[in-house]
């Protein structure tokens, strides 16, 4: 079973992008009203200049009452193969949305999905499920208005038929390789797991450094202090990685070395980049992947 | 001071293979042997064995197998292929100040067959030591491949100075065309071209398959002896002209992230002010050089390390072929990691050897020094070598 | 309004009605019955119809915007997801600012119901061009 998912989410992960798919109606002031007022937004502004809410950009390209099946759709495609493999019910549990302007009275939008990550499957509070995690970009006509990052848990809800057995459940967590923590080291990665990104500072003189140490290079002390970074910054170069196996990932993966805002440079991976976008100096923001309780890794994402 | 007082008197190899089907510690004896041989000593006349760290075969393992008695010198070099050329300057060291007389350094390994270090290694990634510590910065984020590691470099080298997968290419094709020529090469008879290069497939872009070495089984082992001694044995003696390690500021194994620049080998530079000031040569003095040539780019960036051309300039200094036989500076005539095998870099002391000695099957003419580099982007080593009498001698 | 990184936002208390989950769902183009019909909810494992995720996301933006008024332009709304805010919930959103830099700040959202952290979430907010 776990292999049968894992196929299919590679095959659909490498597809790519699903084609444009346009919403039903053009951005338009009723549907504007209504959210307003559902959602008793007050502000002025979006009837003054016929704007759209930032957060209705999806609004505009949901299917409706009765969708159409769209096998071209990935996260569709994603959804049948959990559904088929007993995963049945599904809860939201991340949305990233970066609006790069507003939409206006109008325009028509069309938005188009990638597939970036089905991983599991893993034991939840509501079930054994698999989380797949999908990237959508609002266009008007050549211009991209918008992009989602958007994350769901396809559970089998308890009690329900074909409990995995144990020896097939390998979770890709497990493949993750683990860092070597030390005492010197351990302040960073509680940092993570607390969703911090946390650079060594010298408790005497102030010096940044990262990766962290013992003893300060500038000025010899051996009290360790650390600073939470704003978790911005630059590529300073990038690897796409292709071959060979890299444990817990699936290939290609991009992993930048980012010098942050703070001065320091630091490696992580570019989470749910084309590799073709990332350029040295592009500009990324911090986020962070939970493997398990123990263990959540910093990564990057590009800023638009 | 070594300089001219002590020579490498004797090189063995073993077959170079995918698959040896031996031990690594039948393939350690193998060379060995074949080194003493070619010396014209005894196992009885070695006192002294270096070896890598990463080596399997412990020196008292190889002593007892080969059939050397008493032990009075031995020594194993960290940091991967930066160890090559650094276990002859520890066997130059130990003979200089009297500790041994005949020392033997030697690599095997089935690195083919066995435990390939082109993988992600768990064992690496999780070693208790501060090196294991340095790896959390980078393996649990996926970047866990020395193709890996290197390609974040390249990229930056590229941006910086605008060279291209072309010029990457270039070293490539000159590595094949040396090898093309020698028969102990993996790559006998098979050159490529610029545009194979440029077809071959990614590995860790801007690298691709044609950048990175390849993958060997075999063995490799060097007698070292004093130049006393040398001048009654059989073969005409490499005198150790220059031996030196480096290890640059800030330094970390592959993964020297956090310089200023990401531009350069600062290690190598260590190595290669050494090289230029203990033997009073310059780097126009140098016949032939024998690069570490792991992945492409770091070739470049040797050159402009060593001295042979200023730094971003090496695309430039290699564009006319100037590292192809008949070229200013022929760069590994038997073919490299690239093309011949993939010995951690020890293969490439026995051609510096050869070069010495007007054997090789690729020989570059002439009577001047020869130099040889070890791993890069880790703590590093070289040599240069000659004939007795030729070079200056500083100081 | 003061901007300054630590300064917290007013509290905004919604009572979430059986018309407040349905009307916002509606709103939204999102017609599971999860969201509007209580029979196949419970059916399905809930104890009640609730809230929908685009409708979290909109609360959260017009929390920040009601805060920093109608010139404020939204650069990107990250929300997670915790337990949901069911009928008959009072969805509590609290919020404090934690960057701030020339061009605006960033809010960290958390929205409360009985159950526990409904959402919890980071605004990144300007002003519009």
């Amino acid at each position: 079973m776990e292999d049968t998912v894992n196929a299919a989410a590679e095959r659909i992960r490498a597809a790519g992008a699903g084609p444009a798919r346009p919403a039903r109606d053009p951005v338009n002031l009723p549907m504007i009203r209504n959210w307003l007022e559902a959602i008793g937004d007050r502000n002025p502004r979006y009837e003054q200049d016929g704007l759209a809410p930032p957060a209705m950009t999806q609004v505009w390209t949901m299917r409706g009452l009765h969708p159409a099946a769209d096998p071209t759709d990935p996260l569709s495609a994603m959804s049948a193969v959990l559904d088929q493999a007993g995963f049945t019910s599904v809860v939201a549990t991340n949305c990233e949305q970066t609006y790069h302007r507003y939409l206006r009275d109008g325009e028509r939008v069309e938005v188009r999905s990638r597939l970036v990550d089905v991983s599991g499957p893993k034991r939840t509070a509501l079930g054994e499920g698999w989380f797949v995690t999908t990237d959508s970009t609002w266009y008007v006509g050549a211009e991209a208005v918008a992009s989602m990052t958007f994350r769901v848990l396809r559970f089998r809800p308890p009690g329900s038929v074909a409990a995995t057995p144990a020896s097939e459940r390998t979770a890709a967590a497990s493949d993750v390789l683990r860092p070597v923590v030390t005492r010197d080291t351990s302040f960073f990665w509680a940092g993570t797991a607390a969703g911090e990104l946390r650079i060594q500072r010298c408790g005497r003189c102030g010096r940044l450094r990262h990766p962290p140490g013992p003893v300060c290079r500038q000025c010899g002390a051996d009290r360790q202090d650390h600073l939470v970074a704003r978790g911005t910054g630059e590529v300073f170069s990038f690897v796409v990685h292709r071959h060979p196996p890299v444990p817990g990932r699936r290939l290609p993966i991009v992993v930048a070395l980012v010098e942050l805002t703070e001065g320091v440079r630091m490696v992580g991976e570019v989470l749910g980049a084309d590799p073709a976008q990332v350029r040295i100096g592009a500009a990324v923001r911090v986020d962070f992947v939970r493997v398990d309780a123990e263990l959540t890794l910093p990564a990057w994402r590009l800023l638009p | 001071m070594i300089s001219g007082r002590v020579a490498i008197v004797g090189v063995g190899e073993t077959e170079f293979s995918k698959d040896s089907g031996r031990s690594e510690l039948q393939l350690a004896v193998a060379a060995v042997r074949a080194a003493l041989a070619d010396a014209g000593l005894a196992p009885t006349d070695v006192d002294g064995l270096v070896t890598f760290t990463m080596d399997s075969t412990a020196e008292i393992a190889l002593a007892r197998e080969v059939g050397v008695g008493e032990l009075r010198f031995f020594s194993q070099v960290g940091y991967g292929g930066g160890a090559a050329c650094a276990t002859v300057q520890q066997a130059a060291l130990a003979i200089s100040a009297g500790t041994a007389r005949v020392v033997v350094c030697y690599r095997a390994l089935n690195e083919r067959s066995g435990r390939r270090f082109g993988r992600v290694s768990r064992a690496i990634s999780s070693a208790p030591t501060s090196s294991g510590v340095d790896n959390a910065w980078h393996y649990p984020m996926g970047l866990g491949t020395p193709a890996a590691t290197v390609a974040m470099v390249a990229r930056r080298y590229q941006h910086v100075f605008g060279a291209t997968g072309e010029d990457f290419g270039r070293v490539a094709v000159a590595a094949r065309r040396h090898a093309a020529t020698n028969p102990r090469a993996w790559f006998f008879e098979r050159p490529i071209t610029l545009a194979d290069h440029q077809a071959s497939r990614w590995i860790a872009e801007p690298l691709r398959l044609l950048d990175c070495c390849q993958e060997s089984d075999g063995a490799v082992a060097v007698v070292v002896a004093g130049a006393e001694q040398a001048a009654d044995l059989r073969q005409t003696p490499a005198v150790i002209t220059a031996a030196a390690q480096g290890s640059g500021a800030d330094q970390y194994i592959m993964t020297s992230y956090y310089r200023d620049n990401l531009t350069g080998l600062p290690e190598l530079g260590v190595v290669g002010r050494q090289l230029w000031q203990q033997s009073g040569l310059v780097p126009d003095d140098v016949r032939v050089a024998v690069l570490y040539d792991h992945f492409t780019p770091y070739v470049l960036m040797q050159l402009e390390e060593l001295g042979f051309c200023p730094p971003g300039e090496a695309r430039h200094f290699i564009a006319d072929g100037a590292i192809e036989l008949g070229g200013r500076l022929p760069v590994n005539p038997h073919g490299g990691q690239l093309g011949e095998a993939y010995i951690h870099g020890m293969n490439g002391i026995v051609e510096a050897v050869r070069q010495v000695r007007g054997s090789s099957v690729n020989q570059v003419a002439g009577a001047g020094p020869v130099l040889v580099t070890a791993g890069t982007g880790v703590p590093t080593s070289g040599l240069l070598l000659a004939p007795r009498g030729s070079g200056k001698v500083g100081h | 309004m003061i901007v300054a990184v630590g300064v917290v936002l007013p509290e905004l208390r919604i009572p979430v009605t059986p018309t407040f989950v349905i009307t916002t769902a509606v709103a939204t183009r999102d017609f599971q019955d999860v969201h509007h019909d209580r029979d196949q909810a419970v059916r399905r494992g809930s104890k009640d119809i609730f809230l929908n995720i685009l409708t979290t996301t909109g609360l959260v933006q017009r929390y920040v915007t009601d805060w920093a008024g109608a010139t404020a332009m939204v650069h990107r709304v990250a929300v997670r997801l915790g337990a949901p805010c069911y009928a008959y919930d009072t969805l509590v959103l609290t919020g404090q600012v934690t960057q701030v830099s020339s061009t605006g700040c960033v809010v960290a959202v958390v929205g409360r119901v009985a159950g526990g952290d409904h959402v919890t979430g980071q605004v990144e907010v300007g002003r519009l061009p």
